[in-house]
């Protein structure tokens, strides 16, 4: 990712590269471009719960539908899942901006180990659900909402995957370390984003 | 495996698309065996899928991800070697190309041919609509070509040839050597193509064409034959490509500015993309969302808008149109924010003078952004909605017809007693700014919720979105690309099959879409292909003009095309224009400045003396770049003399 925009040229080049662009802002532009992303990401989310909020308000349909229950114990425990591997993603972050490689390894494989606990738990919450997308259309939100996270849970873990690899095959450094600073962002916003979700589904 | 296969290109592209319809087909069957369904091969379920999944194949077969691939990989990290940068011969614009440059005219062939589809579309339906009754269409295939004309024209023409026109000369305005993101910049290209295919395609679906419109309301759309899954995922795959897009520009713009180009010295263009870029990043997600959600009720039978399964787990319908419009009333901006950035750059050259209220034009752009947001359910007078949000809805509307006035009356005063050239781009200029300034009354007509009830769903709608769409963006479209097409292709095109190309479309923009006022305030519905007896003259006379219209344009692609083979050298100035992407040789050189300028004024300084608007340091590669930097020099000095 950090070669992703414009290299600067060696010193001594060969042929002929491009100019050294002039640094206009102090952000940095691979931050910058991920905060974006989460920006419209944050938008989809919102195009979701606008969709939650037609049914469920302006309808007055009843949440959840009549017969239809949510694990919110499971959900929940699930929640400190998610939420803790944010912490160990912080750790990793920390790990690689003092040289420790140890821990951001290990840092980085608790944060795979947690999110894919959460996929798992997710997964296996919607095979004993008891109640299919298509029962009703607060099912269709639950599992659409859900679901929509879920994909998000899924994009933030190949980050990591990728950003993991990297850091066991000896990349990043206290200099460079925006490969996972970055990915990070990303994942804080996930867990963020699953506390409204999971407020907003299972506990209201 | 051959190496052919092996290289990032289109073989390895046909290989891959090939194994996605493998994969999706595979899975399809995989999961309706698990799940027991039978038959176990399903047609339509197989198509939905590869629809989405194969596109992805062809992405990574044309190479789109080969770096991202060898990062995650974890390998050593590769010096640059910008082999994948730059144009060397016509074969390159077909390959993944880092060069924003290559990008941009990528962009702009990409969509006036999508364009011309589009264009041939319209066409047919004026067949259709010469006469009443039933031409040689009926009434589905109607509804397809209506449909189609008006998706691509938006999605695959307006929307992306604004991008692409920015990606060419945006990063040369502010002195960048290239967008931030070079790849996802190549990425978001090519993803255009897949969008249009995709719609171009559906009519070879069973069942024909998307025929739901542009807007796809449900349950229209969630209950239409298999050509709708078209229209749903194509317009994932625009919208994604017009996300990544604006993204990138805002990065850039943000990031990559020469020293001393402060945002108050940043050439209008480059505002208004910025502004527009605003808009797409928070907007364009939400027509994602809605068409996810029409995804997902057709082919996974989810009950987003069904309002038939009973009370207390019924759907909404009028969420979709919410969620919509949220997106798409923003998008009618996005399709004219970046128009009003060409018109403020031509008219302030072509008028020798600096630009009237430039930080009100910033300032206004940025306000149409904010207010852009407050007015989308004026699309929903008559959707059955809670009525009492018609009125903040009128009066917001009606608002934002402030700023855009702001704009309109800059722009005149920008003219107001200079030196007119009227060149091409000129004249395009001033037909946009009558046009727009008609298609806009009218939009401040339909704001009032009485006359819009009166008019709804009639030609008079027709009207209005040809002359913002036609008369406004189109007309900006046509004066950039005259404009920046001596600084794309480093040849001059023929002002005089211009000017005629001009005159042709004026006139007969005017002749096809003026009279629809009429018959639409009388009271003739749109999309319908039958009408009554008493609009057949002018219907007639309608289409004609539309035929003479669609010929005209024919114009301006032997214009492009031949003046693109044979033109005169153009020089690196033509115009004697201040902004930077003027400065270095046409077509700029491969990495646009040997050494980054220094911007020590404002962009638009004509006429006054003593101004400068940046210095261009550094030695000069070529001699005609050397002409250059003296030009942009003694252009200042004869500027004061010609005031």
């Amino acid at each position: 990712m950090e070669a992703a925009s414009i290299s600067t040229p060696p010193a001594h080049h060969e042929h002929h590269g491009p100019p050294e662009a002039n640094k206009s802002s102090s952000v940095d532009a691979q931050t910058l471009g991920m905060l974006l992303f989460i920006i419209s990401e944050i938008m989809v989310f919102g195009g979701f719960f606008t969709a939650y909020f037609f049914i469920r308000v302006v309808n007055g349909n009843p949440w959840p539908a009549e017969g239809e229950e949510l694990p919110k114990i499971i959900a929940g425990f699930n929640t400190a899942v998610l939420l803790s591997s944010s912490l160990t993603m912080h750790w990793a972050l920390e790990a690689a901006k003092h040289n420790n490689r140890k821990a951001l390894k290990a840092g980085m494989l608790a944060t795979l180990l947690l999110g894919s606990t959460f996929l798992v738990v997710q997964i296996n919450e919607y095979v004993h659900l008891g109640f299919a997308p298509y029962d009703s259309a607060q099912a269709s939100i639950f599992y659409g909402l859900t679901g929509l996270h879920g994909a998000h849970v899924f994009i933030g873990l190949t980050l990591l995957l990728f950003a993991t690899i990297r850091a066991f095959r000896g990349h990043f450094s206290a200099e460079e370390h925006r490969g996972i600073e970055v990915p990070g962002i990303y994942w804080h916003f996930v867990d963020v984003m699953w506390v409204i979700v999971y407020a907003s589904v299972y506990l209201l | 495996m051959p190496a052919q296969l092996k290289a990032p290109g289109w073989y390895r592209a046909g290989a891959f698309i090939l194994l996605g319809l493998a994969f999706c087909t595979g899975l399809v069957t995989l999961i309706r065996s698990l799940y027991g369904y039978t038959p176990l091969i399903d047609g339509e379920a197989i198509t939905i899928v590869s629809m989405i999944g194969v596109p992805l194949f062809f992405l990574v077969g044309l190479g789109a991800f080969d770096y991202w691939f060898y990062w995650a990989s974890g390998k050593d990290t590769r010096p640059e070697d910008h082999a994948s940068h730059g144009a060397h011969s016509w074969r390159d614009y077909f390959k993944v190309n880092t060069d924003h440059k290559v990008i941009g005219i990528q962009y702009v062939c990409t969509t006036f041919f999508f364009m011309f589809i589009g264009g041939l579309m319209a066409m047919m339906v004026r067949a259709e609509l010469a006469a009443p009754g039933s031409q040689f269409v009926d009434g589905q295939d109607y509804n397809s070509l209506f449909s189609v004309h008006a998706s691509l024209l938006i999605f695959l023409f307006i929307v992306p040839v604004f991008a692409g026109l920015a990606n060419y000369v945006l990063p040369l305005m502010i002195g960048a050597p290239d967008m931030a993101f070079p790849r996802l910049n190549a990425l978001s290209f090519w993803m255009l193509p897949i969008a249009g295919t995709l719609m171009s395609i559906s009519f070879l679906m069973p069942g024909g064409a998307f025929a739901s419109g542009w807007t796809a309301y449900a349950p229209l759309s969630t209950t239409q034959p298999l050509g709708q899954m078209c229209f749903t995922i194509g317009v994932q795959f625009a919208g994604a490509s017009s996300i990544a897009t604006a993204l990138n520009f805002l990065v850039t713009i943000i990031t990559m500015r020469a020293p001393g180009m402060s945002f108050w010295r940043m050439p209008l263009l480059v505002w208004a993309n910025f502004a527009t870029s605003l808009l797409v990043v928070v907007a364009t997600p939400f027509i994602a969302a809605s068409q996810f959600f029409v995804l997902l009720d057709r082919s996974l039978g989810f009950h987003f808008f069904d309002a038939t399964i009973g009370a207390g787990r019924e759907g909404n319908v009028i969420m979709y149109q919410h969620v919509f419009w949220f997106y798409s009333h923003p998008a009618v901006y996005i399709m004219m924010l970046p128009g009003f950035g060409i018109v403020s750059e031509i008219l302030s050259v072509k008028s020798r003078k600096p630009i009237f209220g430039y930080r009100m034009m910033a300032f206004s752009l940025l306000a149409i952004v904010l207010l852009g947001f407050t007015v989308w359910a004026h699309h929903m007078f008559v959707s059955g909605m809670q009525s009492w949000i018609r009125v903040p809805m009128m009066i917001t509307t009606a608002i934002i017809a402030v700023p855009t006035g702001i704009k309109i009356f800059s722009w005149l005063g920008t003219m107001w007693k200079g030196v007119l050239h009227l060149d091409t781009p000129m004249l395009f200029c001033l037909g946009f700014l009558t046009m727009f300034t008609l298609g806009g009354i009218s939009g401040v007509m339909l704001a009032m919720v009485p006359f819009d009830i009166h008019v709804s769903d009639t030609y008079f709608i027709v009207a209005h979105i040809h002359y913002v769409l036609f008369g406004g963006s189109l007309f900006t479209i046509f004066a950039g690309v005259y404009y920046w097409f001596p600084k794309m292709t480093g040849r001059m095109y023929s002002q005089r099959l211009g000017k005629i190309h001009f005159w042709a479309t004026f006139i007969f923009f005017n002749a096809t879409f003026a009279p629809m006022h009429v018959i639409g305030i009388q009271g003739m519905p749109r999309r319908v292909a039958d009408y009554a007896e008493q609009f057949a003259g002018w219907n007639m006379a309608i289409s004609v003009a539309s035929f003479l219209l669609g010929l005209s344009t024919l114009l301006f692609l032997y214009n492009m095309v031949n003046s693109w083979r044979n033109g005169p050298e153009a020089g690196s100035n033509p115009y004697r224009a201040l902004t930077l992407e003027w400065q270095v040789s046409s077509p700029p050189p491969i990495f646009n400045f040997d050494e980054i300028p220094t911007v020590v004024g404002g962009p638009y300084e004509y006429g006054v003396p003593g101004a400068q608007h940046a210095i261009l340091g550094g030695r000069k590669p070529e001699p005609v770049a050397v002409g250059a930097v003296a030009s942009a020099v003694s252009d200042a000095d004869t500027e004061t003399e010609e005031s």
